[in-house]
């Protein structure tokens, strides 16, 4: 049986590669088809924004990626209630489906996975 | 207890050699280390040419004694390194870039080799940032 | 299924210590290791933070991390060496990097 990981995604996404490096690990995971969670924590909540334009600093569109995450067999999104409040986001605009958590949640979150990696 | 290493941290960054002691510590308690898996800014330990004073610590160096002296599966994330320009013999022909970087024995491969790391290992331990 | 958290960043400069304290499990262990050794300064609301995480949290500090800072640790943090690292990560039952 295999053991499934949840990986927090927590830089913004214009910051670096960061984001899309937290990215290709959970697409990687889940071409292998492993039991996955990704999880949108602090900055990292900014990745889901709506109506980025990434091409004004010639980067490419993080959100097709995003989009790719349940084709790719990773559906279980979250985002940190309180990341997205801190920083003035809405579930409802958000670019993505997400399951947003509140602190007690994530908690419980983190509980349930066999391992984590944090970037 | 069988252990799967992440490094996300270049060579001069206090976590590249925390894990190191770490990796080396697992070991002398008699640990298994499955892989060691270099991705984002940890792909430079794995550089050949980064160039230590003499009166510093040479992680690079010290990294590749340890890899070799214990026959460990060090890997190290192909996107990552061709972003940060580190390539081996094969991708230096492949892009035409002037010559090798990646220290002997480290070897590119995909994000797949550190998934299968975390589900054969019973402990992940990654090291990055400060 | 109790969580080991390494921390290593600074807490003056950066939020991984709030959010990590957000998060913790009733029987997790938080290590701080590098620049989080900082937390343990006295006098410091970080300080207290960690002192104010009810007693089955366990709180370690990395040994070498300490005495470079010339940090005197507070008695609830149990300062630990190399192997002693290794061990935690035995014990908790997976290790989360605030990297």
């Amino acid at each position: 049986m295999s053991k499934s990981v949840l990986i927090v995604s927590r830089q913004a996404p214009w910051a670096g590669p960061g984001a899309r490096e937290a990215l290709d690990i959970a697409l990687a995971g889940g071409a292998f088809d492993l039991p996955l969670g990704l999880l949108f924590l602090d900055d990292g909540v900014f990745q889901l924004a709506p109506a980025q334009q990434p091409a004004a600093l010639q980067q490419k569109d993080l959100a097709a990626n995003l989009q790719a995450l349940p084709m790719f067999g990773v559906g279980a999104l979250y985002a940190s209630a309180r990341s997205l409040q801190e920083r003035g986001l809405q579930e409802a605009t958000l670019g993505l489906p997400v399951e947003v958590l509140d602190d007690a949640s994530l908690t419980a979150l983190f509980d349930r996975y066999d391992q984590v990696i944090t970037l | 207890m069988k252990f799967a290493i992440a490094l996300f941290s270049p060579p001069h960054a206090p976590s590249s050699r925390r894990a190191l002691r770490f990796a080396q510590a697992a070991l002398d308690e008699g640990h298994e280390i499955v892989r060691l898996f270099l991705y984002q800014e940890g792909v430079h330990s794995a550089s050949s040419h980064v160039v230590s004073p003499q009166d510093e610590l040479n992680l690079t160096q010290e990294w590749q004694t340890f890899v070799s002296d214990n026959q460990l599966d060090g890997v190290v994330c192909i996107a990552a390194a061709l972003r940060r320009g580190v390539l081996d013999g094969d991708e230096a022909r492949r892009y035409s870039r002037d010559g090798a970087n990646l220290q002997e024995p480290w070897s590119l491969s995909g994000l797949g080799q550190l998934h299968e790391a975390v589900q054969v290992a019973d402990r992940l331990v990654s090291f990055g940032g400060a | 299924m109790a969580t080991l958290h390494v921390l290593s960043h600074s807490p003056f400069s950066d939020s991984r210590l709030s959010s990590c304290l957000r998060l913790l499990g009733a029987n997790d262990g938080v290590l701080l290791s590098g620049d989080a050794v900082y937390a343990l300064q006295g006098g410091t609301a970080q300080h207290q933070a960690l002192e104010l995480m009810p007693s089955s949290i366990g709180l370690f500090a990395l040994d070498e991390d300490i005495s470079a800072r010339n940090i005197e640790p507070p008695q609830r943090v149990q300062v630990v060496d190399y192997p002693g690292f290794v061990a935690l990560t035995c014990r908790f039952a997976k290790v989360n990097s605030w990297l």
